[in-house]
């Protein structure tokens, strides 16, 4: 590894890596998913980048976020009016909802300087307070009553993106793209800093790492991939109201993704959120109508207590025990 | 005018004081963890609904609640802290996502046993107003800021007298140097955890008499302690009560002279406003950056 | 090369240090001395940035006092800590790179390779820092880090205790070799009179947050103050 991040940023294995999501992603496709099917995995994938932000955020920055609804409430509504009132094509106001979300996480750059569960809390408090403007900002959000006229995804090239199997390859697309940015700035120098920086501040900064520098970049690549989720999200839908889009759903079901599926990798958190999403849809819900909440809150201390590092660190565990012999992918 | 802002003082007065109670348990156990238990709220909330299942069974008051909820609340208070000592790595990280879960759990669970439905007392005797002057209040909201007056001054006592006391202290000082002085940490964290238990069962039964209950209000009080604790430090038990009125003051009086949906912004820029003018509390208590 | 002036620090009611006032010239080993507690490696900690003092400190002639941490790093300023802090997860030749790409601002793995020679790990280069070294390795790898940042004022706090007496010549000798290679200032915290007398030109002294000497070895150890300072506290 002592060259990874100088010359080759995107390894094979990387590249691999995507390539082998892909395959899989496509799979649902090839075998004919009902389009009830194709819906929930499309919702379980919006999840999975949601997820990759949570714990870009995370893993390299070191920081938890208990409010990543906040990013992706304004990533929504931004994409949505960006689309609605400025007539913006919207494969361009997804990224730009992004950078609105990434405007708004400026706002909570003085919550850099708290540590662990102050940080957690502060952003929680952002989503609140954004979820609170949204409703009462009503003459640019239509309030709590919500937003329904607002253009649906495009056909592109005669590509229909608005259709179950066009919106699943784009947000299986954007997901593949997000775990490659993620992968590409692990590698790097600034990938490498900010993992020193979670183990000693102190003694990074002494070297001449700008922490809060990097730290703040962290959370603003954080906030864009949240925001583009969030507006890919909203124009799938086709409607927003504040107490959805700011919704306490999206901070939690990416936490209990990520953990589950390990945050410190990069593909846990996608398949910990497309796993974890369909157990709670199909299962969990047929068992428990009402609360059926309480088995994510199971699995979620379960995972905490006996695989803390999730399913990657239990795979990378028995990959070493056996001499990667075991093809595990659990 | 005049009166209905001081009713909105008088009001934020009295539910602050029960904030005091939720704020404090969670003081006690980041004091001597040095842990944010996420999951304090719903143990308040698992409090209030054992007071509405002992009223609605048994037709007796609230606070006949009383010895079933410290047993409930503290058998769940003390296994929460075995589940959380039982993280080996990233004790901070991990322990806020675990405490976070086990608040998922006890939520949903207070769901599939009372449902969704708003509860709230139906004593008569504790429904009863009571006016001072021009003010308001119920008896049930004079009673319970009464307890809360009495408890916070037991735990300040127990906190200043006792030899647990001290060596909570101690710990939450400097958990080598106590473990030199013969204390045993894990001892004391339980006790401290216990403590935190019992001031949220009576939290708990309070809030059941004076204001409304459903599952998601667990949350909400986690959020609202928390809040008190950057308001206040977790230093001093007077610090916790000022802070814990001034949020409960600041919520009424928003929702007097504004609105009720803005309740809860009001909590949250406050928080905002003093994490970010006066980094070490109102109160100029410990600091808390990394 | 390095200037304070009137440095001082309060953590709450105490006086951590008072009114300190020294130069360190360009070239020189200097030894900062004083027992426990009077205040050293909260005068480094001033110098490199991790805490905020009042008074000045100037380095090469420009104001350093309000600026942050990194910037001092990049400035020219290296430092090590008394418990070496590797960086986690990473080998020792990641280590190195990290601090030269960010506080030297460039990628030379010439440099690094020669500062892994000198400092002796080119053995463990690609181990990973934090498990595979022995605690003198560890020490070592502390230095090498802040050279890598390129520093022309290096602060070494207490690179020599634990050492046995000949482990601690040859450590000395190898300082001195250092100090000649990369054309280094150094101020070093460190106890023993016999070592400072031997490889510093110079010695300053603190005692409860005060300078109470400064001068040469011999000057500063035949100081009446200094005897009754380490009288009592001194350990070899």
């Amino acid at each position: 590894m002592s060259d990874t991040a100088s010359s080759r940023l995107l390894s094979g294995r990387s590249l691999a890596m995507a390539g082998g999501l892909v395959v899989v992603g496509l799979l649902p496709l090839a075998a004919g998913a009902s389009p009830y099917m194709l819906g929930l995995l499309i919702s379980s994938l919006i999840l999975a980048g949601l997820g990759l932000s949570w714990a870009l955020l995370g893993n390299l920055g070191g920081m938890v976020s208990f409010g990543h609804a906040a990013f992706f409430g304004v990533g929504s509504y931004a994409s949505a009016l960006l689309a609605a009132k400025l007539g913006v094509p919207v494969l361009l106001a997804i990224p730009l909802a992004g950078g609105v979300a990434t405007l708004s996480s400026l706002a909570m750059l003085p919550a850099l300087r708290l540590s662990g569960p102050y940080f957690a809390l502060a952003i929680l408090a952002y989503a609140q307070i954004f979820r609170i403007l949204a409703t009462e900002a009503s003459w640019l959000t239509g309030g709590a009553a919500g937003l329904q006229r607002f253009p649906g995804l495009p056909t592109v090239f005669g590509f229909n993106f608005a259709e179950r199997h066009g919106s699943y390859v784009l947000v299986l697309g954007m997901v593949v793209l997000c775990a490659l940015i993620y992968v590409v700035i692990r590698r790097s120098y600034v990938g490498i800093a900010l993992r020193a920086i979670a183990e000693s501040e102190d003694a990074t900064r002494v070297v001449g790492v700008n922490s809060t520098l990097l730290k703040t970049w962290m959370l603003m690549l954080s906030a864009f991939i949240a925001g583009m989720f969030g507006a890919l999200n909203a124009h799938i839908i086709g409607f927003l109201e504040p107490d959805y889009a700011f919704s306490g759903i999206w901070s939690v079901m990416p936490i209990i993704g990520a953990v589950f599926g390990g945050y410190r990798s990069v593909i846990g958190p996608v398949f910990g959120a497309v796993v974890i999403y369909m157990f709670d849809q199909v299962i969990a819900k047929s068992l428990i109508p009402v609360g059926h909440q309480i088995l994510l809150g199971i699995v979620l201390a379960g995972m905490v207590l006996l695989a803390p590092n999730g399913l990657a660190g239990l795979v990378g565990r028995i990959f070493s025990r056996t001499g990667g012999k075991h093809h595990a992918r659990a | 005018m005049t009166e209905l802002i001081l009713q909105a003082l008088f009001s934020g007065v009295l539910i602050g004081s029960v904030y005091a109670l939720v704020a404090l348990g969670l003081a006690l156990a980041f004091g001597a963890m040095r842990i944010i238990n996420l999951a304090h709220g719903e143990l308040v909330l698992l409090a209030a609904y054992m007071a509405y299942l002992v009223e609605s069974r048994t037709g007796l008051e609230p606070y006949a609640a009383i010895p079933l909820a410290l047993a409930v609340v503290s058998a769940v208070s003390i296994a929460l802290f075995m589940l959380v000592n039982m993280i080996r790595d990233h004790r901070e990280l991990n322990s806020l996502i675990l405490t976070f879960a086990i608040g998922i759990i006890l939520t949903n669970a207070i769901l599939l046993a009372f449902a969704s439905d708003m509860r709230t007392t139906t004593s008569a005797f504790l429904q009863d107003a009571v006016s001072f002057g021009d003010v308001y209040a119920m008896r049930g909201e004079i009673i319970a800021f009464a307890l809360s007056l009495v408890l916070m001054g037991l735990l300040w006592w127990w906190l200043k007298a006792s030899w647990y006391g001290r060596a909570v202290r101690a710990v939450s000082s400097n958990r080598g140097a106590a473990m030199l002085m013969g204390i045993n940490p894990t001892r004391i964290e339980t006790v401290s955890f216990l403590v935190a238990g019992a001031l949220a069962s009576f939290a708990g039964v309070a809030l059941y008499t004076m204001s409304v209950v459903q599952p998601a209000v667990g949350h909400a009080l986690t959020v609202k302690a928390f809040i008190i604790t950057v308001l206040a430090g977790v230093g001093s038990i007077p610090g916790v009560f000022l802070g814990a009125v001034l949020l409960g003051v600041t919520e009424a009086l928003t929702v007097t002279l504004a609105s009720s949906a803005l309740q809860e912004l009001a909590g949250m820029v406050l928080f905002l406003m003093v994490l970010f003018l006066m980094p070490n509390g109102l109160f100029g208590a410990r600091a808390r950056r990394g | 090369m390095l200037a304070l002036d009137g440095v001082t620090v309060r953590f709450g009611g105490l006086l951590a240090l008072s009114n300190i006032t020294f130069t360190v010239e360009k070239g020189e080993i200097l030894g900062l001395v004083g027992p426990n507690g009077a205040g050293k490696t909260t005068l480094f900690n001033c110098i490199s940035g991790l805490v905020r003092a009042r008074g000045r400190i100037g380095f090469e002639g420009k104001d350093m006092t309000r600026l942050p941490l990194h910037r001092r790093a990049r400035s020219g300023i290296g430092r090590t800590f008394q418990i070496p802090q590797p960086m986690h997860h990473l080998t020792v030749r990641e280590n190195l790179t990290v601090a030269q790409v960010f506080g030297a601002g460039r990628k030379d793995p010439a440099r690094i390779a020669e500062i892994l020679d000198v400092m002796e790990l080119s053995h463990k280069a690609d181990a990973d820092a934090a498990s595979a070294l022995a605690l003198q390795e560890l020490k070592r790898l502390e230095i090498a880090k802040a050279l890598a940042t390129e520093p022309r004022l290096l602060l070494l706090d207490e690179v020599l205790a634990g050492l046995e007496s000949n482990a601690k010549r040859s450590f000395m000798l190898k300082l001195r070799e250092l100090h000649a290679l990369f054309g280094l200032t150094i101020v070093i915290v460190e106890h023993d009179i016999e070592t400072i007398s031997n490889l510093c030109t110079r010695a300053v002294v603190l005692n409860f947050g005060q300078l109470i000497a400064d001068g040469t070895p011999a000057e500063v150890f035949s100081n009446p103050a200094v005897v009754e300072s380490y009288t009592g506290t001194a350990h070899a």
